[in-house]
């Protein structure tokens, strides 16, 4: 009876050593991001993401660190290592699963940090990409935060030379704002950013 | 006790397997030391980054035999079974991988431009945004350094090479009628509007096995695999309108474009040097539809063109002009299907369908011509290893041709020739540095009666990470033109040839790029005949020779100034043949010996505008003068035209835009006619060859319908 239990106890045991195992190796991943080590946070997570196949989510932050990374780049060789890797990571849960709509948001920023790294050869070409991907996310879930603020974040950073009315979009910023402050992340590693930038832009809008 | 044993075991072996520790070095193939690497052990999430040194250390509680992982962008995965406890100071040496962005790539003869090309001249906007291009894809490429301006023609001469000596292919397959109709001295331009295609390689020479019936240069433009949302597109322009709507869904898009083109009422305003009787009008359409399957991509592209016009062109043979009435009817069918067939194997197939029908009224003689032409593709390739990529394919060219003159006796001329085609060839990249590239290509063409069997073969080698020299070598062979091969039931023609040689060396960094290229290419088995013009009863042979060999060099930087773009073409050719019915060995009329271009483009913010000027030199090309006894011997001053465009955003999705081809008005002349006999003095008078008119003025407004507020037809100009 003893033995049954006990093996019963480590089984339960390792279980729940397997979850904190997830928990733990994410939460020291975020660490490295928040120290600054981009490349050790990125391959902490490639590792995850190697082991747990279940989880969008170590493959969706390997995305998120390499794209934000582009916004400081300035060397264009880097970049388009950087945004390659993003790609592949994004692409390899894509294959898993069309319906989630934090997934586009990461394909928006994707073709973002395109536009961003060179705006005269990539402008044309990615934008109506960039706003397809805004689009799909908000289809699949209209109260996505991210979704509404990066839309319209997008236009507002072209409405200086396209003269595009700011009104409209600032009300979306408005909106997002909202949705933010209502917004329950499914598990605590899933994806809550945007707030502090909303609320920098809002700032600005007007 | 025993499960208090086994609790204590238990509790001691995760303590000493916790002691494993995993250590060594990760190095490139030359030992130099990687840093960033990942190493990890397999389906865990133990692993480390390297340092600076290349060097790494982690611990794991694993046990036993496992597999350990290094990864790095740019080389090969790593993958090895190790003993957990015995791991330390190993040193990993990564192989380079052959996928990798900086790899060499073989560059001999090809301008690309698009997403896909690794060193590319031109982005895919610069094709249209070019001043002086009005939107036409061949007018671009004649900035490019290889091509030679021939005005009074529109069609693509290459290095020393006739106009018909390149082929065009849409997706892989050939398009056998490529440009509009036209007539004597008056250009023509290129059926295809840039607008549906994402990808445009241009070959100079030394191209792959893969294309055929091409003696100097292929065109290859690829469609769009997918269209970025639905949308509507309107123009009014001063020469006609379009109109052109994008459709999409979830697998599948389509895309449709109409234009009609009425040169009446611009004429009515600017002097033109030609008398219309009736000025140029053409009604076309094309369109693409798009279905993706999980592994493939069906392609399906349809054009149709309706051209008409009716002029009189002075002739120094008779006092009065002679009336030229066109009329032609153009359509063309091609769809394809491409997509990977297990794995490593990829399937190209396609199909293509090609209708031109010509009714020419010149003077009293009425030309009344067909042509049916039709191919059949399959090709395969193997990506055997990350060294080795095998492929191999099959064409079948079907051409009808069949031309009915009526004058003061009707004549009847035509052919029909079938050519089957195969060919095989390999990719061999022997480390990054190096790739080696060995084709070799079979025909057999009934018309001809002829089996012919051409190798090609090229080399990259990659000097530095900026640099890098290729080189290239290739036989080509091509049925003679329709004007002789029209006469097949008269003499058996044979095809021409010509043999390529090609050295290139590029230098490319982000925002700039040089390259030059040095090339001898040498023709024989050209036509030849004896009359004045080609006709049933002349002796023609296959005799003729030539040769050309000259020097090309292309700057390319967006880095100088903000916002500025620019690019220098120069190309030296010293090319002379003796074909046709020539007497001797001469520069044909259509090779001037220098060709510059500059082409500028910049963008104001201020102004919400982009502006671009075009200059383009050519020296003097070599006429005929009768009145001479050395034969070619004159040649014409030289020509130099400026154009200037200037795109000015309304709204982002309105566009206004005003272009205008020779700016200072140049009086250009192309060359001169001669009259057939001499006049009662004993002189053969002449007349100069020269634009339709001096300057083309053009003015447009375009306009976006899409949700997409960002999108406008700036890519269309």
């Amino acid at each position: 009876m003893t033995k049954i239990i006990t093996i019963i106890t480590l089984f339960i045991c390792s279980l729940l050593s397997a979850q904190t195992q997830f928990e733990q190796g994410m939460t020291k991943a975020f660490g490295l991001w928040k120290e600054g080590k981009n490349t050790e946070a990125s391959q902490l997570f490639e590792r995850i993401a190697a082991a747990e196949k279940n989880s969008y989510l170590p493959n969706y932050y390997i995305a998120l660190i390499n794209t934000t990374a582009v916004f400081t780049e300035k060397d264009k060789t880097k970049i388009d290592l950087l945004l390659t890797k993003a790609q592949d990571a994004l692409d390899a849960e894509m294959i898993k699963d069309q319906s989630n709509s934090e997934l586009y948001v990461m394909q928006a920023l994707i073709y973002t940090g395109y536009v961003v790294a060179d705006p005269m050869t990539n402008g044309m070409k990615y934008s109506g990409k960039v706003m397809e991907a805004y689009a799909k996310a908000k289809a699949l879930d209209p109260n996505n935060p991210r979704a509404v603020f990066g839309e319209a974040d997008y236009q507002l950073g072209g409405a200086k030379w396209t003269g595009v009315d700011t009104k409209p979009l600032c009300a979306q910023v408005d909106k997002s704002i909202e949705l933010f402050n209502n917004f329950k992340p499914a598990t605590p590693f899933s994806p809550k950013w945007g707030l502090e930038r909303a609320l920098e832009i809002q700032k600005t809008c007007k | 006790m025993k499960t208090r044993i086994t609790f204590i075991l238990l509790l001691l072996s995760t303590f000493t397997f916790a002691q494993n520790i995993i250590s060594g070095k990760v190095t490139d193939p030359k030992g130099k030391p990687v840093v960033g690497a990942n190493i990890y052990i397999d389906g865990t999430y133990d692993g480390a980054t390297s340092s600076e040194t290349g060097e790494f250390s982690f611990e794991t509680t694993e046990t036993g035999n496992k597999f350990l992982v290094v990864s790095f962008l740019i080389f090969e995965t790593f993958k090895t079974e190790i003993d957990v406890a015995n791991y330390k100071n190993q040193i990993i040496k990564l192989r380079e991988n052959m996928n990798a962005l900086d790899a060499v790539v073989i560059t001999a003869g090809t301008l690309e431009s698009g997403d896909k090309a690794r060193v590319s001249v031109l982005k895919p906007l610069d094709i249209v945004t070019t001043a002086g291009s009005a939107g036409n894809i061949v007018a671009a490429l004649q900035t490019l350094p290889g091509t030679q301006s021939v005005g009074e023609d529109g069609r693509l001469f290459v290095r020393g090479g006739e106009a018909n000596e390149t082929q065009t292919f849409v997706d892989g397959i050939r398009v056998a009628q490529p440009y509009g109709a036209t007539t004597n001295n008056l250009p023509t331009r290129s059926r295809f509007s840039p607008f549906l295609f994402s990808g445009i390689a241009f070959s100079t020479g030394g191209y792959s096995a893969e294309y055929g019936e091409a003696l100097s240069s292929v065109l290859l433009l690829n469609t769009q695999d997918e269209e970025d949302h639905e949308k509507t597109d309107i123009g009014f322009m001063t020469v006609g309108l379009s109109l052109g709507n994008t459709q999409k869904w979830n697998k599948s898009s389509l895309s449709v474009n109409m234009m009609y083109v009425n040169l009446a009422p611009y004429q009515a305003v600017i002097p033109q040097n030609v008398d219309w009787n009736n000025p140029y009008q053409s009604l076309g359409g094309e369109t693409v539809y798009r279905y993706k399957f999980t592994n493939g991509i069906f392609k399906l592209y349809a054009s149709f063109d309706s051209e008409k016009f009716d002029l009189n062109q002075k002739n120094v043979n008779f006092e009065n002009p002679i009336r030229t009435d066109m009329n032609n009817n153009n359509f063309y069918l091609n769809s394809s299907y491409k997509g990977s067939i297990g794995p490593g194997w990829q399937l190209t197939s396609g199909i293509s369908y090609g209708y031109s029908k010509n009714k020419l009224k010149y003077d009293i003689t009425g030309i009344d011509s067909q042509e049916n032409a039709a191919q059949l593709k399959l090709k395969l390739s193997k990506k055997v290893s990350n060294y080795f990529r095998l492929s191999f394919g099959s064409d079948y060219f079907i051409t009808r041709y069949n031309e009915d003159i009526a004058s003061t006796t009707a004549i009847q001329n035509g052919y029909d020739s079938n050519i089957f085609a195969s060919y095989a060839e390999g990719d061999i990249s022997f480390s990054t540095k190096l790739a080696l590239k060995v084709g070799l290509r079979y025909s057999n063409n009934s018309l001809l009666n002829e089996n012919n069997i051409a190798p090609r073969a090229s080399l990259g080698y990659k000097l530095s990470k900026a640099s890098q020299f290729s080189f290239a070598y290739g036989d080509f062979t091509q049925t003679p033109v329709v004007d002789y091969v029209k006469y097949s039931k008269y003499h058996q023609f044979e095809s021409e040839k010509a043999r390529h040689y090609i050295l290139n060396y590029t230098f490319s960094k982000p925002g700039q790029l040089l390259r030059t290229e040095l090339y001898y290419k040498d023709y024989n088995n050209l036509v030849q005949y004896d009359t004045r013009d080609i006709q049933y009863n002349s002796v023609f042979n296959n005799n003729g020779s030539g040769y050309a060999k000259g020097f090309d060099l292309l700057w390319g930087d967006s880095n100088l100034y903000k916002n500025l773009e620019y690019w220098i073409s120069y190309s030296y050719i010293d090319s002379e043949r003796q074909y046709k019915n020539f007497p001797s060995m001469v520069t044909p009329s259509f090779v001037a010996n220098h060709n510059l271009s500059v082409v500028t483009k910049y963008f104001i913010t201020d102004w919400k505008s982009q502006i671009g000027f075009t200059n383009s030199f050519s020296s003097g090309r070599p006429y005929n003068d009768p009145n001479q006894t050395q034969f070619m011997n004159g040649k014409t001053k030289s020509y130099n035209s400026l154009s200037f465009n200037w795109a000015y955003l309304l709204t982002t999705q309105k566009i206004l835009y005003f272009s205008v081809s020779n700016l200072l008005g140049t009086k250009n002349v192309f060359g001169y006619d001669y009259a057939r006999n001499p006049d009662p003095s004993g002189v053969y008078q002449r007349q100069a060859v020269i634009p339709t008119a001096d300057r083309f003025f053009f003015v447009g407004f375009f306009w976006t319908i899409s949700q997409n507020k960002n999108e406008n037809q700036l890519k269309n100009l």
